[in-house]
């Protein structure tokens, strides 16, 4: 939580302070995995902390579903600070005084990285329904190609949860030389059904949603409930039945005096957070953003998921948290028993978590000693003597 | 958080002598690995390939920091995701009294690694049996520190029960060291009565 006792939170210790997105602009035509190509990426990131002389301190952030590059310090004028400030910062588990943290918008995204609602230099019009179809391995190779702007050959880490650790799976298995280290937290190596069939109600609320078009809709008159609804049954995954419980119980707002008033609490938090969504969120980015989850499967046509990460050089922490069943423990777990099995340097820990999915965000003492000690222990070499 | 000093000094022996055993380059598997202290000698001594299992999140945080690889969860699930013959060597450090199906693991850990390591306290040490017969009580030392009621479930065997176990599974004992009452010394004079620590090298 940031310090609100001031009325400078990005003063406060440890805050990287106020930051300017950046953006990389490549005027070449960028392919899609599935051939298709838009003529030219934008790539919008911020960075915080200093790049080393040797070039090999930089951390990549990979963002979460509906996250985006701006994961630490404050926006000029803006109250809310990044969406992982907690943990990125001077002193703070990724430390931003010993390294030099990345942190990029996905491609396809809506938060200045080219997407489906970005302009179409082609067309004068947003790209809308001709946005091609979007895998994890492409967003990928939008951040690798942003790396090579930077002039930034070698990872001290690839760090990221849920979404973002499908990003860091890649990473390891596509560019297994760059990442020293690479952080999976709350994900999995492929989408359970059950994932896909929450995903796909979303879905199914944006395509009902009159406005949706298709896909070809204006930014000022987009499938706002469909994506708001899908926002709110997405959210309850994220959470956990205690987690809910505690947060909200049966607690009421209001005796309501009609079916559709808000009666309990949960119910007027579960409208918020659709409300805000869409007012930061496109609905086509999150159709192509939950697609690219659902088709993630690293286990092949050979359901074998060693045979994907027989080239992983890096070495491999992946953390469940016990009460997420989104991406459970299990799944986790599933991830470091290839990697062992094929004797690769991989560790997986648990943490005791009562907030569901979402826990990968919240700050704990077991989960950021954890953190701190995967980034400042060992890379890729073994221990030495001493 | 600190382990009792005597606790630490008894365990470098039993380290020594397990790391004898082992050869360069091997894959050791250390189930029940607490913080990673045998395996980071193993790794310094004889640069093995070695894997660490532990329940504890916070033993796991401490083989993270050292670079160990290693695999928070339960023994028997931990062995149960390699093929056999997967490692060199097993480790099974005060580890067997703890678990619930002790004879499974064994041969659980004898199916995934060419060879195990065994070491175990001594029941059968006398000081144990006098504490039995004079006082009719279990013995309380700075390896058991707890009462009986504050204590996690301990399965009391000696090295006799050990050597029976392993006689009516077929499995060869290749190597014993006994450790006297201090852990320190070799003692092979009546081990069953008056050896305090047994460590076995172990094969099918």
């Amino acid at each position: 939580m940031p310090n609100c006792s001031t009325d400078r939170p990005w003063d406060t210790h440890g805050n990287v302070g106020i930051v300017d997105p950046q953006d990389f602009h490549s005027p070449t035509p960028f392919k899609f995995e599935n051939g298709q190509q838009i003529p030219e990426l934008n790539v919008r990131y911020e960075t915080y902390g200093t790049l080393n002389p040797e070039r090999n301190n930089a951390i990549l952030i990979c963002h979460a579903l509906s996250g985006d590059h701006h994961c630490a310090g404050y926006h000029k004028s803006a109250q809310k600070p990044g969406w992982w400030d907690n943990m990125i910062g001077a002193g703070k588990p990724i430390d931003t005084e010993k390294f030099y943290v990345i942190s990029s918008n996905c491609l396809g995204g809506c938060q200045g990285t080219t997407g489906p609602s970005s302009i179409n230099p082609e067309t004068g019009k947003p790209f809308n329904r001709t946005f091609p179809r979007l895998t994890i391995r492409d967003m990928v190779r939008a951040q690798k190609l942003l790396l090579d702007h930077l002039n930034i050959s070698h990872l001290h880490a690839a760090v990221g949860g849920s979404m973002g650790g499908m990003q860091v799976m890649q990473w390891m298995t596509d560019f297994p030389d760059i990442p020293e280290r690479v952080l999976i937290l709350a994900s999995t190596a492929r989408q359970s059904t059950q994932a896909i069939a929450f995903n796909e109600v979303g879905r199914s609320a944006i395509h009902q949603d009159p406005n949706w078009n298709k896909g070809d809709y204006d930014a000022e008159n987009g499938p706002d409930t469909g994506l708001a609804i899908a926002r709110m049954m997405a959210h309850i995954t994220y959470l956990s039945d205690q987690g809910l419980e505690r947060k909200f119980g049966r607690d009421r707002r209001q005796e309501s005096k009609s079916l559709t008033e808000v009666e309990f609490e949960v119910e007027s938090y579960l409208r918020h957070q659709g409300k805000s969504f869409v007012n930061r969120f496109d609905a086509n980015t999150y159709l192509h953003f939950t697609k690219a989850l659902d088709i993630f499967d690293l286990y092949g046509d050979e359901n074998d998921l060693t045979q994907a990460f027989k080239n992983v050089q890096s070495r491999v922490l992946a953390v469940g948290f016990t009460s997420d069943w989104l991406y459970s423990p299990e799944e986790n777990r599933d991830i470091i028993r290839a990697l062992l099995r094929i004797g690769k340097k991989a560790s997986y820990a648990e943490m005791e978590a009562e907030l569901g999915h979402d826990s990968f965000l919240l700050e704990s003492q077991a989960y950021f000693e954890l953190v701190r000690a995967f980034l400042n222990g060992p890379g890729k070499e073994v221990p030495s003597n001493g | 958080m600190d382990e009792n000093r005597k606790e630490v000094a008894k365990r470098r022996t039993d380290q020594m002598v397990i790391n004898e055993g082992i050869r360069k380059g091997d894959k050791v598997l250390d189930l029940g690995c607490g913080r990673g202290s045998l395996l980071e000698l193993l790794i310094r001594e004889k640069k093995v390939q070695g894997l660490g299992v532990d329940l504890d999140p916070a033993k796991i945080i401490h083989c993270v920091r050292k670079g160990i690889p290693v695999y928070q969860g339960d023994v028997d699930e931990a062995l149960a995701m390699f093929e056999d013959q997967s490692f060199d060597r097993v480790i099974l450090s005060r580890t067997v009294e703890h678990l619930n199906e002790p004879g499974r693991t064994i041969e659980e850990a004898l199916r995934v690694g060419r060879r195990a390591t065994v070491g175990f306290i001594n029941h059968g040490f006398w000081i144990n049996r006098l504490n039995y017969v004079l006082k009719g009580s279990r013995t309380v030392n700075d390896v058991y520190p707890l009462p009986w009621y504050e204590s996690a479930p301990v399965s009391f065997f000696s090295l006799a029960n050990f050597e029976e176990f392993c006689s009516k599974k077929n499995i060869l004992i290749r190597q014993r060291a006994c450790l006297d009452a201090n852990w320190r010394n070799e003692c092979n004079f009546f081990p069953n009565l008056f050896s305090g620590y047994v460590i076995c090298d172990i094969s099918k």
